[in-house]
């Protein structure tokens, strides 16, 4: 072992460039899309998510109750509705997407972004 | 009001200079004067470095191409073909959100980001165009995006209303992401801090995590501007492309 002479350095150079460049490709969708914040921030992003969808949804079931005097049904309509569209927004956030939905708007949406 | 001294008195709006009119208070405040810093602190970095460019760029030249490249890179990668024209709005609501959080971090700074009617507006103005954007190149064709390609028709009345609620609390979402992370930071930081005075001989261990604390609001300073931008990104890619 010992009497063989130093490995010539630029050896396998050019396999070396192209293992890296290949690495970098690999990370780069992961890198533009999921941030790089931990499960906190996992944990805080779907908390926020749910909270905006149903907020939304119970506005929205209020308005409609305003303006067609349906009240109580518009709210409650919009709570449900609202609570769904939190779940789906969740499932996207965390790269679930809609079972059986079409594949490329799970790949959009499925990057935690 | 909140109490004087306390953790939540940091994100106490001050008028500088009271303006009244016609029963709206237009005053110039705290926020308002961080905000006007952090536009002239972006313009001078980007004019100042960029006026005698030297091809070996400086240290100030360098910071201000690599966020230049960082964001078209980003506009390139996630609005694709067609995106270049929004790159202006991303690279200047980036930096700005950028300056806020990280002025809010310097002392007898404020976070103009921490407060919820400023992440709105800035929401509010980018959800508008995506919309705007997306009626324009697609015109009516774009309520299809409300209706997952595939679904059974007879789903529709309650897909659509799903739909449409989760596109209607992006905004939303987007605006409170930024300013609950940048509250709940400059908050938890306060409290801590509040504690080394009332511990007395064992102040040092507040101090302690306010340092491991300020460490992580640097990052996520930086991550927020950077999840907003991305995100634009994301929705004026919806709209251009809708899927």
């Amino acid at each position: 072992m010992s009497e063989n002479e130093p490995p010539d350095p630029l050896a396998g150079l050019g396999e070396r460039l192209a293992k890296a460049r290949r690495q970098i490709e690999q990370q780069r969708p992961a890198e533009g899309g999921a941030a790089p914040q931990g499960l906190a921030g996992l944990g805080f992003r779907i908390g926020i998510e749910l909270v905006a969808s149903l907020a939304v949804g119970v506005a929205l079931g209020w308005v409609v109750d305003r303006l067609a005097h349906t009240r109580p049904w518009g709210i409650v309509a919009g709570f449900v509705l609202g609570a769904a569209a939190g779940l789906l927004n969740v499932m996207r956030a965390v790269g679930g997407g809609l079972p059986g939905g079409p594949p490329q708007r799970r790949n959009r949406d499925g990057n935690g972004r | 009001m909140t109490v004087k001294g306390g953790p939540l008195a940091q994100f106490e709006i001050e008028r500088l200079v009271p303006i009244h009119i016609g029963g709206y208070d237009i005053s110039y405040t705290n926020a308002a004067l961080l905000m006007t810093i952090a536009v002239a602190l972006i313009a001078l970095l980007l004019l100042g470095t960029t006026r005698r460019a030297a091809l070996v760029p400086t240290r100030l030249q360098s910071m201000a191409e690599l966020s230049y490249e960082f964001v078209a890179g980003m506009v390139n990668e996630n609005v694709g073909h067609g995106g270049e024209e929004f790159f202006p709005l991303v690279f200047s609501i980036f930096m700005f959100i950028l300056l806020g959080n990280l002025l809010g971090l310097i002392p007898f700074g404020y976070a103009f980001t921490s407060q919820v009617i400023v992440t709105t507006a800035l929401a509010l103005s980018v959800f508008l165009l995506a919309t705007i954007v997306a009626f324009w190149k697609h015109g009516i064709r774009f309520a299809t995006f409300f209706f997952p390609p595939g679904a059974p028709v007879i789903l529709a009345p309650i897909l659509v209303p799903i739909e449409l609620i989760s596109y209607l609390s992006r905004p939303v979402s987007l605006s409170l992401r930024l300013f609950a992370n940048m509250m709940a930071g400059h908050t938890v930081m306060a409290v801590f801090a509040g504690f080394t005075a009332v511990l007395g001989i064992f102040g040092f261990l507040p101090i302690a995590v306010t340092a491991a604390v300020f460490a992580l609001e640097i990052v996520i300073a930086v991550l927020q501007a950077y999840v907003f931008a991305i995100l634009t990104c994301l929705y004026l890619h919806d709209s251009i492309h809708m899927h």
